[in-house]
Order: C-alpha cells, then sequence, then structure tokens
C-alpha cells in the first residue's frame, strides 16, 4: 500500500471555496492567463493612458501587439459574458473564477509576482450592492467562522461603479478578533457589461475579486505570501491535514 | 495627498474633530488613509478623484459632506476675475496645439523681493512633507496644495522681448533637443514632450505639466515674475512622465485631468498670495483658452435606480441631502402627472469631472450615506445545477495522483527560457514565460529528495506532479507533467495536455475531497543532519514506545523527528530478541548545525540507552 501524497494547499483552499460558492449557485469559469489589451485592460473600463492602469504593475510581452500575464481575473468576466452572449445565453450569470494573476512588483511577505486570485461575477435583472454583501459575508462566515462579517470601504476601479474594499472580520481562535483587508469588489460598471454585449439598460450585477494566498495566510497564520509557489514540499506539510 | 489638519482647519468655523476621527469619517465614506499623524493625514486619492481631491479644499469639501459641517468659505465658489481670452501689452502668448494645451495663462508681476517665506507658509508646507523654497515659490505650493491647480514662476528678465512684449509660447519638442530641469537634471527630448519656450528665442523654460527649467530659474536677485497657471492635457501628461521617469506634484495633477476652469482660480489666488508674501505688483495677464470646458450635462437619476443598485431603501430626503451636502446642484423631475418626485436631474459643479453617468451618482447616495447602512442580502437560489465539471475533472486527476503517493508542486510561470520574452521581467534570470513545468519539477524533485527526511516517511519515495499553464509558441495550455509514470496505468497516468473537453468529461459529477488543514508550522531554512540508531529489545508489548521515549528524552529540541525505518525479524515472536532502527533528524531554526554537535548529542543518547540497558547495535 503506496502513503498517500499530498496536495497542494491552495488546492485544499480552492475546493472549500469552490465548495461554499457552489452551494450559493456559482458555476467555475476559466480564462487565458496570457490576455490581450482589451480583456485585461481596456473591456475592463481601464483605457489606454488611464492612471488607473498605474494602479496595478503590469508585465507585457515581447510581441506585436504585446500582449500581458493577466493582472486581474477580472479579464474572465468579459472572456465569460462574450462567450454566454455569442452562445445566445443572456443573464442570470453567476460564476466565480480562481486562477493565477501577476504583477510586476517588488517582492516581500505580502507580495509576490504570481498568486492566485478569486473571481465573482454575478450578473441578472435586480442585482445589488447589498446582494455582494450578503454573498461575501456568507463566504467569510464559512471559510473563515460564523462570527465572521463582511464591511465595506469606498474605492474605485475602472469595471466597477460603485467600487468597494472589502474588510473580512477574523477572530482567530483565543485571541481577538480584527478587520482584514481581503477583496475589492462593486457593481459592474455598464461598459464593462456593454463591452461585453450584454444590455446595461436590462441587466446589472456586482463582481468581487481578492487573493486566496491571502486567505490562507489569514487562516492558517502563513507568514509570507512568498512561501506559496516555489515547488518544495515542505510546504505541503507544514500544515496537519485531516480529510473530511 | 497629505493634508495637515490645522490647514484644514482653515476651511471650518467649527472645531474639527480629532485626527483619528477624521481619519475614520474618510475611510469610510471617501478614501482610503494610508498614514496619520496629530498634524497630518496621508489620503490615498484614487484616480477618479484626483482631478479635485489632490487639493486641502477637496478633502475639506469631502469632510464637510460626511460629517455634514458647513465651510466657511469656498474659494471654488468666490468670483474669479473674467480671465478667458485676456489680451496684455506685456505679455505675448503663442500655443501651437490647443490639444495638448488646452488653457494658459501668464501674467508678469514686477517689484518683489524674493525672501524666505513667513512662518505660516513654512510650516504649512513642511507639515505635508513639502520644503520651503523662497517666498514666491512656496505660494506657487501652497495654492497647489490649497486647491489642486498646479502653478509655476518664472524669472521674467531671463525671457527675451518680443515687439517690447514677454513673450511665452507652448509647442512639441523637437527630436533630440535638451532640457536641463530645475534641479540640474538634464534630459533628450522627443516631440511626445511639450515644451514652454521662451516665446523671443525659442530656448525651452519648461517641461510642460511637468517641471520648470534652469533658464528661467527665481533667485534672491529676481524682481520681476512670470507665473504660470495652465492646463496641459492628461494623457499628453502621462505618457511625457513615463517617457522621462518624471513624477512630479503637476503630472501626478495633470495626468488625471483638472478641469481647465480651475486655472483662473489658480491664478486669483497665487497672485494674491505673491502680494502678500513677497509684494510686487500685476501689471499684465494674458490667457488663452480657445475651446472653453463644455458645461456639465446635468445627470438624470431616480430613486429608483439608486436603490435598485444599492440594494437600500432611501428616501428621496435622504438622497437629496447627499446632493446638497456635496454641492450638487438638483432639480426635481415629475416622474407623470399623478406622482411626484424620485426623479432628479443632477448637476455636479466644475470640479468634479467624474460624475458623467447615474451609476456615478449611486455610489455618491451610497457612501454619502455609509456601506455599513447596505443591508447583507442572500441571492435567491438558482434554477438548475452549477457547473463546476471542468475544473472538477482537474481536481479528480489530483485526487487519483496523490492517492498513488503523487505530492502536488506549485511552482513560478517565468522561466529561463521559452517561446514567449517579457519586455520587462522582474527577474532579468528568468526573462520567458515557461513553454513547459519540465524545468520547474526537475528543480523541485532534486529539492524535494533533499528535504524528504523532513517531510516524508524514511521508505517513501517523493514523486511530484504538478498541473498548471505553459506557454509553448502555438498557444497556451493546461499540462500534467509528473516525475515518474503512476502505477495505476489508467487515465492521466503520464505526461499529458489537459483539453477542456476531456477534464470536463472526466470531472463530472465528481466531488473533490475536501480537507481541513490545520495551523501553519514554520520551517526552519538551515541544513538539517540525519542519523541512525539501531537497538536490540526483547519484544514485548510497549518496548518500543520505551525505546522512543528514551531517544526523545535525551535527544533535545534540535530533533525535529524521529522516524522508524527498520525492524528486525519483520514478524518476531514475544520474549524473543528484535531489532528496531529508527531515523534522527537534528535541525535548528536559526544557526546551521556541525556535525560535531549531533555526534555529541548521538552520544548523549547512546549513553542513556546502555545505561537502560539497551544492546546498542
Amino acid at each position: 500500500m503506496t502513503a498517500p501524497g499530498r496536495l497542494h494547499p491552495i488546492t485544499i483552499a480552492i475546493r472549500e471555496t469552490a465548495d461554499i460558492f457552489g452551494r450559493m449557485g456559482f458555476s467555475i469559469a476559466t480564462g487565458p492567463e496570457l490576455e490581450d489589451d482589451w480583456h485585461n485592460f481596456t473591456a475592463l473600463n481601464v483605457p489606454a493612458d488611464h492612471p488607473a492602469r498605474d494602479m496595478q504593475d503590469t508585465f507585457w510581452t515581447k510581441e506585436t501587439p504585446p500582449r500581458v500575464p493577466r493582472t486581474h481575473t477580472s479579464s474572465v468576466q468579459i472572456r465569460y459574458m462574450e462567450e454566454q452572449m455569442k452562445k445566445g445565453i443572456e443573464p442570470p450569470y453567476r460564476i466565480i473564477v480562481p486562477g493565477k494573476v501577476f504583477r510586476n512588483e517588488a517582492t516581500d511577505a505580502t507580495h509576490e509576482a504570481q498568486f492566485y486570485q478569486l473571481e465573482g461575477l454575478v450578473v441578472g435583472t435586480d442585482v445589488t450592492l447589498a446582494h455582494l454583501k450578503g454573498t461575501i459575508e456568507r463566504f467569510y462566515r464559512e471559510y473563515f467562522g460564523e462570527r465572521s462579517r463582511a464591511r465595506f470601504r469606498p474605492s474605485f476601479f475602472g469595471f466597477t461603479e460603485p467600487s468597494v474594499e472589502i474588510d473580512a472580520w477574523f477572530e482567530p481562535k483565543g485571541k481577538e478578533g480584527k478587520w482584514l483587508e481581503m477583496s475589492g469588489g462593486g457593481m459592474v460598471h455598464p461598459h464593462v457589461l456593454e463591452n461585453a454585449s450584454v444590455d446595461s439598460k436590462k441587466y446589472q450585477g456586482f463582481a468581487f475579486g481578492g487573493g486566496i494566498e491571502r486567505l490562507l495566510m489569514v487562516k492558517y497564520g502563513v507568514p509570507d505570501v512568498r512561501l506559496f509557489h516555489t515547488g518544495d514540499i515542505r510546504f505541503n506539510y507544514a500544515f496537519d491535514k485531516t480529510a473530511l | 495627498m497629505k493634508v495637515s489638519l490645522k490647514w484644514l482647519q482653515t476651511y471650518f468655523d467649527a472645531p474639527l474633530p480629532s485626527a483619528h476621527e477624521l481619519a475614520d469619517a474618510l475611510t469610510f465614506h471617501a478614501f482610503e488613509i494610508e498614514e496619520e499623524t496629530d498634524t497630518m493625514l496621508d489620503v490615498k486619492v484614487l484616480p477618479n478623484r484626483s482631478a479635485d481631491c489632490l487639493s486641502h479644499r477637496g478633502i475639506a469639501k469631502e469632510i464637510s459632506a460626511i460629517l455634514n459641517l458647513p465651510l466657511n468659505h469656498d474659494p471654488l465658489r468666490e468670483p474669479v476675475p473674467e480671465y478667458a481670452a485676456t489680451v496684455s501689452p506685456s505679455i505675448l502668448l503663442h500655443v501651437q496645439n490647443e490639444r495638448t494645451c488646452t488653457r494658459y495663462s501668464a501674467a508678469l508681476v514686477q517689484g518683489v523681493k524674493v525672501g524666505p517665506s513667513p512662518a505660516w507658509l513654512k510650516e504649512a508646507l513642511e507639515t505635508v512633507g513639502q520644503r520651503s523654497i523662497n517666498n514666491v515659490v512656496d505660494a506657487t505650493n501652497y495654492v497647489m496644495l490649497d486647491i489642486g491647480q498646479p502653478l509655476h514662476a518664472f524669472d521674467a528678465k531671463k525671457l527675451g522681448e518680443k515687439d517690447g512684449r514677454r513673450a511665452l509660447g507652448v509647442r512639441a519638442a523637437r527630436e533630440g533637443e535638451e532640457f536641463t530641469s530645475l534641479t540640474g537634471e538634464r534630459y533628450t527630448l522627443t516631440p511626445a514632450v511639450s515644451l514652454i519656450v521662451d516665446g523671443a528665442h525659442d530656448v525651452p523654460l519648461a517641461l510642460a505639466g511637468i517641471k520648470g527649467g534652469k533658464a528661467a530659474e527665481l533667485t534672491t536677485e529676481t524682481t520681476d515674475l512670470i507665473i504660470e497657471s495652465a492646463n496641459f492635457d492628461g494623457t499628453t501628461t502621462r505618457r511625457s512622465a513615463q517617457l522621462l521617469r518624471l513624477w512630479t506634484e503637476a503630472s501626478m495633477r495633470f495626468q488625471n485631468r483638472p478641469s481647465p476652469e480651475l486655472v483662473g482660480y489658480g491664478m486669483r489666488d497665487v497672485l494674491a498670495l505673491i502680494q502678500e508674501v513677497a509684494g510686487g505688483e500685476v501689471v499684465g495677464l494674458a490667457d488663452t483658452y480657445p475651446t472653453k470646458q463644455p458645461t456639465i450635462e446635468p445627470v438624470v437619476t431616480s430613486r429608483e435606480h439608486v436603490n435598485g443598485r444599492l440594494g437600500t431603501e432611501y428616501t428621496d430626503q435622504d438622497i437629496e441631502s447627499v446632493f446638497t451636502r456635496l454641492d450638487l446642484s438638483f432639480v426635481r423631475l415629475s416622474v407623470s402627472e399623478t406622482q411626484e418626485g424620485g426623479l432628479w436631474a443632477v448637476t455636479p459643479p466644475f470640479e468634479r469631472t467624474d460624475l458623467t453617468i447615474p451609476e456615478d451618482l449611486v455610489e455618491e447616495v451610497g457612501r454619502i450615506m455609509g456601506y455599513d447602512t447596505l443591508p447583507p442580502t442572500e441571492l435567491p437560489p438558482i434554477v438548475g445545477k452549477p457547473d463546476q465539471n471542468r475544473y472538477r475533472g482537474i481536481e479528480r486527476i489530483k485526487d487519483q495522483l496523490v492517492e498513488q503517493g503523487f505530492i502536488e508542486v506549485s511552482t513560478q510561470s517565468f522561466a529561463k527560457k521559452g517561446d514567449i520574452t517579457l519586455a520587462n521581467p522582474l527577474d532579468v534570470a528568468f526573462p520567458a514565460l515557461r513553454a513547459s513545468l519540465e524545468e520547474n519539477l526537475v528543480a523541485a524533485l532534486a529539492k524535494a529528495k533533499y528535504v524528504a527526511p523532513l517531510v516524508l516517511e524514511p521508505k517513501q519515495k517523493p514523486k511530484l506532479f504538478e498541473i498548471g499553464t505553459v506557454f509553448p509558441k502555438e498557444g497556451e495550455h493546461v499540462e500534467l507533467r509528473m516525475t515518474e509514470q503512476a502505477l495505476d496505468r489508467g487515465e492521466f497516468a503520464t505526461d499529458d495536455v489537459l483539453r477542456d473537453e476531456k477534464l470536463i468529461a472526466f470531472g463530472t459529477d465528481y466531488a473533490p475531497k475536501q480537507y481541513e488543514l490545520g495551523a501553519f508550522t514554520p520551517y526552519s531554512a538551515y541544513p538539517f543532519i540525519t542519523r541512525d540508531v539501531s537497538c536490540w529489545v526483547l519484544g514485548k508489548t510497549g518496548a518500543e514506545k520505551e525505546l522512543e521515549h528514551v531517544i526523545r528524552d535525551n535527544a533535545g529540541k534540535l530533533l525535529i523527528r524521529l522516524s522508524q525505518t527498520d525492524v528486525y525479524p519483520a514478524h518476531a515472536i514475544e520474549d524473543s530478541k528484535i531489532s528496531y532502527t529508527y531515523r534522527l533528524v537534528f535541525q535548528s531554526y536559526d544557526r546551521t548545525l556541525t556535525d560535531g554537535e549531533v555526534n555529541a548529542i548521538m552520544e548523549q543518547i547512546y549513553t542513556a540507552l546502555r545505561n537502560e540497558e539497551y544492546d546498542i547495535r
């Protein structure tokens, strides 16, 4: 009998996340990691030469035209809606997108040039910002514990209006609770819906996105984001693991 | 944007609450606060509000709306002289391209005395992290930080004259044209960059919208000034700043497209302040503003729209109160002959260039009312079943491999070599996107073999796999790569390209295994040392447990793992002698262990074992 191997902790976290959102009716969508300018920026209402592009440090390929290792999983919002509309499938849409993203920024204990994000997109006729709060709060309660809550602060992203920063209330066992910055989100900007051929007069929705490593770092006390993607098996074995 | 609390207070008669309360008010209704001291808040103004809020006036206006405290004055609502299209007998302006320079105004001030700034002005600037230079430069910086309009002062006597007038021009730089900035850096320019030039001699005076130059620098001898208040195109400024790698207070503001109307307010305030702190007399002013900023169109929104997006039940009164507090003028529109209220045409003030669609107003209502008032609402159940099949296909492969002893790794997507390379890699040693997982997996296996004694049972052979995206020239795909073939030679038992159709078929109706993780235990970055020890023990129940205890009790804290590696004979009978072999792994969290150190520990263990009358092999 062979001793079993071990999954990477990111896989375990994504499974838990996919299960929680699955119970809320979310499908899972995917898209390319190497994106064109349209899907990563322009269609998301972040036009060329706009200062909003400075909000994410971007890698570009040496190609003509250059492509971008996606800076966020938000590009899949556009990909997914385009595909559905091409197939003639109008909203309601309800998806999450777990996937790898890339940022060209100096790395430290809380910044990595590549990490995983969890994107969420819900589009329908009467989806509201209060639904975003209810959805994300349920996720935090199931992931972090029954006492977790969500809090919004105003923010700006080209692809949402209104835009919010989302904090989670987290109480580690035997310690005092605190608010932690977890995600960005907001109501999908009407230009984004229109850019994916969805009628923004008829449909509206919310979107959110946050780091998956961050979820693990908070929940299990991982001190450094650079430990995740080194290919070192000691990371898999640094957590006790129980099969459910 | 660093804001001084004392400076903010000048906008209010009522005393402002503490720095911490102000920080909270801004955090939950407007902007993130990056730093907070007793005298200063560093406010993170994002691109949508950089046109009006990179200023004390802008932040004061936000505080006024959030706390419902009236401003005691508002420079942007006080009358401004009608400068537009003023010509002057003393100044000649020539703007080559009105697209890159939407408005240019210049004033000639004579008889100033350049010197140190008064204490209040120095203090105001120093509180927000600026260095005091002299009274004139400080005045231009103060007005910029106060209302957001970048300004510049030239020494008028260093400019030539054309037809008896000081002449200024705005034109594109020539290919290869040289420029030396105020602080002495030299730049070689391209036509993408706009310049302010001396109209008489065509000498560059400043990088338009970015930084002043050496040529007309102020000195203590300066008596006559040309004051510039202008509006430069956001895209041109942004591209120039990127090209020159020169980001300044001015370029940050212009790239966010402040209203050209602000030019007049800036000129009004800076002339008043210069005369106050440096004396002098305004003898001429010219303003070229060929295309006035179009009147801001009213944005129509309704109570239904606002509540329909936010999921709230705000009343007309709530919504109108937000508009009033933010100084957004509105008219009530009638919905129908019988129904009144709930519909507005809202006209933002000139500086709020960010408010253009109804959703922008939804955000204003949401944030000023406070997002804590949103009721968390769950989504209704969906019709049918969510589709996670492709994802589950991948997870099923992973479960299958883990069952057969494979460990999943996650490695970097950047590689030494590949078909697609990056124009701006973070690490020049890894300039490409990986075309295969192989290289990373080979490295991971070598590492795994080395660290195996730390995490794996002695007989467990490290076998690894990764499922990840690779970027060969024919296009990206998801690859499965393993360090050896799986024993169970079913589907996905060897390296493979994972196509969607196959994954969907494999994942349909599969429920991935769920695990609960415990807290993370850090591992040491230092090398480890292993030792084996074997003992003969009289085979009786619990004998090996006692043996383990003796080893542990005498090994100290540096023993981080103890595993049984062998039992001989494998099937012993009661009361016969059995040999147990253990592997001990020693490691420190703060240094590299030496063999000598570990040998000493082993001696201790041997001594203890002998004292307990164990027969060491």
